[in-house]
């Protein structure tokens, strides 16, 4: 609850702070609304989202002021991401109506709907305009996507097992004393693309020649990884039972949040930067599509930006939001050019079409 | 005489009679006598319709199973291939993970009977009745805690800063990680198991008459002999009943893998789960399904076929 | 006379010995009066001891007390001259067959015969000869393969006796094992338990509710009630010479007079009925006298009933018709509350008398025993 409330004073202080804000927030909706020509208002619009801190920051920046704004209530599904995804890919294979107005997902997963063809194309959202290059996905056509704010799969460490300073390299992975007390994504998402680097090899081979990543890979599965998903690593963290993790920069910000010393950096050899966003899935009414591309719309407005990106701890997708005072400068807040630096981005379209084949392989070194 | 004696041996009709009368009355208006003969097809009927949808379902997997992802669409093939089952024939992580629960599976068996027996024999053959009680008390409770619910209680019991390490700890020993590999999942999946097999044994050693082991007892043999020739035999059934759905329920477990095993310790269903929801590869997920579909039957008509079905307690005798 | 020839003198009986001893044996489970009390008696070797009773008279209890299923609370039990009371069931040297029988299932009849030979190492070779000798003796031989459910009763009991005996135990124990059968098999399982007990010599206790099966089968009967034994006595002298009310009215059928013991009979109401009074009773007290149906006599007329001190005219109230025998019911205005039933076999007639007609009946004074009978 820590978050929501951040949240709300966040947003007091945005009020007080920024001269007009409200008549920002009101040119921000299309000028139509004032006519008689705006589509019937469902009473309520479902949009699915990560639990936790996650919602909690969405409610707080975007559904809950939304809702004020047009008097639609916002309902969160907190189905998973991966599974939902079927159920969406069916409902439209079906020609029903689909069970979620907007979907929270990760690019990698909504290019995949995407290429499917079941999204809406999103590219006449009147704020798109406002927008960072980030928001746009990276090898697709138009906007079946918004990009919503960028993430860092940082290297996590618990400060006590590092007493001379944070790991500079990914390879404090491989130090005998952390066997058995480190962590990875069980798909191994996140870890490739440093991983290649640490292996020796080249981004630019990425995907025809990977062999330094699977060489390096191997040696950190003779470390016996933990291998789990984002609650895991604040459990792992939190019971003591790992030292080091490759995990998202925001499960390690909720497990300092939770009174867990733990720390993270950007290794030399870099750090995965990818990106979430928001999707309309196809075969929703007329009127309804139209309110979910107003929530997606909204979303992208820079005071839904400011106090959602920063309950989650990280850089949106609009130019001059203000960063959390603890993550002023922190590597996995990238803002000016030089951040970026050492952030890798590898396109979504290679990364999905290539995720069976990775998964595979991963799979095959860490089932061993 | 004309007293209270009178009143009682007058006959109450009882009032669960008149229930079912009543009930019968109401359902011979909706189903009348006249089809009475049918009542059995009815009966049967939902069961057969359940079957029928999951038959249904099992045709529409074997379907998609032949379809291969097309990644840049993502979309399955129009044509029809057998490549997702060579994938899974050619993998040797798909052979390790099939090879991996098939052997939980079995050392699960083991470890479940040997825990189960002496509990159900104790359960059965036990004087006290508080005994029983308390059994079946300890035995219940778990049934009440869901699988996921005891996953997290041992995550938490046997973490390295969980109560065992404590233990441990008190007498200087170094926090041991006792979670996240092979055996921690069997322990689980044992730990699971139990309640079922204790159940399922128990009516079959209730089965054997206190008289046969007292014969076997009074002809010679000792208690491991009398175990050995006598109770084991006749708990045939029991014990292969218990063992088969141990069996089935543990190589087509997921949570026990997914939770206990750290990530490295994935089962058949662990692999169906990441095809399907997590690479979005329905057609693969299919056929893995199928494939784990198809060793448990065999495993099931493997033991019919050996020990016929009747040691399940079903049909006739032997 | 006819009795002597069953009754073994007392002096073969000192040449015999003892197989089995029982002194003061106890058993108190603790709720109410003991199952069992202070039981006392000795089974000669080679001979058919049978404990007959009510269901709950302690007789089961007393026969696993022996087979050693249960520790006296007090007591001592030998088999064979040795104390066996430290003993579990498979170290005394006894075949058991059961109520149930307790065929193990999944065996043939030859795997159960051989079962308590395998459990004493005995080597293969000398198993297989003393499994064939033993169905040879049941007369089973042919049926060695048969699991116990593709046998009939009677050969599931011939099963169950040579499993029992193929180890030649020091004794055989029976608790009830014909219970569960019909007659004319019981009738015929009774005459095979004395043929094999007698060509094998093998002491046999056996434990009955069934008088006529004591009777039948055994060398002596014990008779129990309340966990106490009450008699024990070859089956002729039980028969003849009950030691108290409940042997009498347990074995066989009387009718039952109540009245006052004088010195000079039983005195009921304005009649004196002469009998003969067992040692306990005493004069003055009430007493119970009894009359065994077989003893009582009935005719149209006095000519019927020759020889007979007591006489009486009656009516006949009920006929039962057994067969091979009749049983009248007759009451008399003499002695208005007693029903005499009386067996009535004439080998020479098949008159039977009808229901309200007049008869006269009468016994001999010697054929009614007096006992005690605290009202």
């Amino acid at each position: 609850m820590a978050n929501f409330k951040n949240g709300l004073s966040r947003r007091s202080v945005l009020r007080a702070g920024v001269a007009g804000g409200g008549a920002a927030l009101l040119s921000t909706l299309p000028g139509t609304r004032l006519l008689a020509a705006e589509p019937a208002k469902p009473a309520e619009i479902i949009v699915r989202a990560w639990g936790g801190e996650w919602v909690d920051a969405l409610k707080a920046g975007v559904s809950d002021p939304f809702t004020k704004m047009t008097g639609i209530a916002v309902r969160h599904d907190l189905t998973e991401d991966n599974e939902i995804q079927p159920k969406l890919w069916a409902a439209v294979a079906q020609k029903r109506v689909p069970p979620i107005h907007v979907n929270w997902d990760t690019t990698t997963n909504a290019t995949k709907s995407a290429l499917r063809g079941v999204t809406e194309d999103l590219s006449d959202l009147s704020n798109l305009k406002n927008t960072l290059d980030l928001a746009k996905p990276v090898g697709l056509d138009g906007y079946p996507i918004v990009n919503t704010y960028g993430y860092v799969y940082v290297l996590a460490y618990r400060p006590e097992a590092f007493p001379d300073g944070a790991p500079t390299s990914w390879k404090a992975l491989l130090d005998p004393k952390f066997k058995g007390r480190i962590a990875l994504y069980n798909d191994g998402i996140g870890f490739h693309f440093p991983a290649q680097v640490a292996g020796g090899g080249k981004l630019e081979d990425i995907p025809g020649n990977m062999d330094a990543c699977w060489k390096f890979i191997q040696e950190v599965k003779a470390q016996e990884p933990l291998l789990g998903e984002d609650p895991d690593f604040t459990n792992w963290f939190q019971n003591n039972e790992i030292d080091l993790a490759c995990t998202i920069s925001t499960n390690a910000l909720a497990a300092k949040k939770n009174g867990v010393n733990i720390a993270w950096t950007v290794p030399e050899e870099g750090c995965k930067f990818d990106t979430d966003g928001l999707w309309v899935p196809k075969g929703l009414p007329e009127n309804e599509l139209y309110w979910a591309k107003q929530y997606i719309n909204f979303a992208i407005t820079k005071d839904a930006q400011q106090i959602w990106c920063n309950g989650l701890g990280l850089p949106g997708v609009v130019p001059g939001l203000t960063p959390p005072a603890d993550l002023v400068g922190d590597p996995s807040y990238p803002v000016k050019p030089e951040d970026f630096e050492h952030l890798i981005r590898i396109s979504n379209k290679v990364q999905v079409e290539n995720e069976s084949v990775w998964f595979a392989k991963f799979k095959e070194i860490m089932q061993g | 005489m004309n007293n209270p004696t009178v009143d009682r041996t007058r006959f109450r009709y009882p009032l669960r009679w008149r229930v079912m009368d009543s009930l019968e009355e109401g359902a011979s208006l909706i189903w009348p006598r006249s089809l009475s003969r049918h009542t059995g097809w009815l009966l049967l009927a939902p069961a057969l319709l359940l079957v029928g949808i999951l038959v249904l379902g099992l045709v529409q997997i074997a379907e998609s199973s032949l379809h291969t992802l097309d990644t840049s669409t993502y979309l399955p093939s129009e044509n029809y291939t057998g490549e997702n089952y060579l994938t899974i024939v050619e993998s040797a992580t798909y052979l390790r993970i099939l090879w991996r629960s098939l052997l939980g599976a079995a050392l699960t068996v083991v470890f479940t009977l040997l825990l189960a027996f002496p509990y159900a024999y104790i359960l059965v053959r036990t004087s006290s009745a508080l005994v029983r009680k308390g059994l079946l008390v300890i035995l219940f409770l778990p049934f009440f805690i869901g699988q996921v619910v005891r996953a997290y209680g041992w995550l938490i019991i046997l973490g390295n800063s969980g109560a065992v390490n404590e233990v441990l700890g008190l007498v200087g020993v170094e926090p041991i990680r006792l979670l996240f590999n092979y055996p921690a999942v069997i322990f689980g999946l044992v730990q699971y198991m139990l309640p079922f097999a204790v159940l399922l044994l128990a009516p079959a050693l209730t089965a054997i008459p206190q008289e046969i082991e007292t014969a076997a007892g009074s002809l010679g043999a000792n208690w491991l002999q009398s175990l050995w020739y006598v109770v084991l035999p006749m708990a045939k059934p029991g014990l292969i009943g218990a063992g088969l759905v141990v069996a089935t329920l543990s190589l087509t477990d997921f949570a026990m893998p997914a939770m206990l095993g750290g990530g490295s310790q994935d089962f058949i269903a662990n692999a169906i789960y990441d095809q399907f929801f997590r690479t979005a590869n329905q057609g693969l997920g299919s056929a893995l399904a199928l494939v784990l579909v198809a060793i448990g039957s065999l495993i099931v008509g493997l033991v019919f076929m050996i020990f016929g079905a009747g040691t399940l307690g079903m049909g006739a005798k032997k | 006379m006819f009795m002597s020839d069953l009754q073994l003198d007392s002096a073969s009986r000192a040449e015999r010995s003892v197989a089995v001893s029982v002194r003061g044996v106890t058993m108190d489970f603790g709720s109410g009066s003991p199952a069992v009390k202070d039981a006392s008696f000795d089974v000669e070797t080679g001979s058919f001891l049978t404990i007959l009773g009510p269901s709950g008279s302690g007789k089961t209890t007393l026969l696993r007390m022996i087979a050693g299923f249960q520790k006296p609370t007090q007591g001592t039990i030998t088999i064979a001259g040795k104390p066996v009371d430290a003993d579990p069931p498979n170290r005394r040297s006894i075949g058991m067959v059961f109520q149930k029988l307790a065929l193990f299932p999944h065996m043939t009849a030859a795997e159960n015969v051989a079962f308590p030979l395998k459990m004493r190492r005995t080597n293969p070779a000398e198993i297989s000869g003393k499994v064939e000798k033993f169905l040879n003796l049941v007369k089973l031989d042919g049926y060695a393969e048969r699991r116990p459910h593709e046998l009939s009763g009677g050969q599931q009991q011939r099963v169950a006796i040579a499993r029992a005996l193929v180890f030649e135990p020091e004794l055989l124990l029976l608790d009830e094992p014909l219970a569960a059968l019909d007659r004319k098999l019981r009738e015929e399982m009774q005459l095979e338990f004395r043929r094999i007990q007698k060509e094998l010599g093998v002491t046999t206790i056996n434990v009955t509710h069934d008088q006529r099966e004591a009777l039948v089968v055994s060398d002596d009967i014990i008779v129990m009630d309340q966990g106490l034994i009450q008699q024990h006595d070859r089956p002729v002298g039980l028969y003849r010479a009950p030691n108290n009310l409940f042997v009498a009215s347990f074995i066989g059928v009387s009718t039952f007079i109540d009245g006052t013991l004088t010195a000079d009979g039983l005195k009921v109401g304005d009649l004196l009925l002469p009998g003969s009074a067992t040692p306990e009773a005493t004069l003055g007290a009430p007493a119970r006298g009894a009359v065994r149906a077989e003893q009582l006599r009935i005719g149209a007329g006095p000519e019927a009933l020759a020889g007979c001190e007591i006489e009486m005219d009656g009516k006949v109230e009920d006929v039962i018709f057994e067969g091979e025998r009749l049983i009248y019911v007759v009451g008399c205005e003499r002695a208005p509350d007693i029903k005499f039933q009386i067996y009535h076999h004439d080998p020479h007639s098949f008159d039977i008398f009808e229901i309200g007609s007049p008869v006269r009946i009468g016994w001999h004074g010697k054929d009614m025993k007096i006992f005690n009978h605290d009202a």
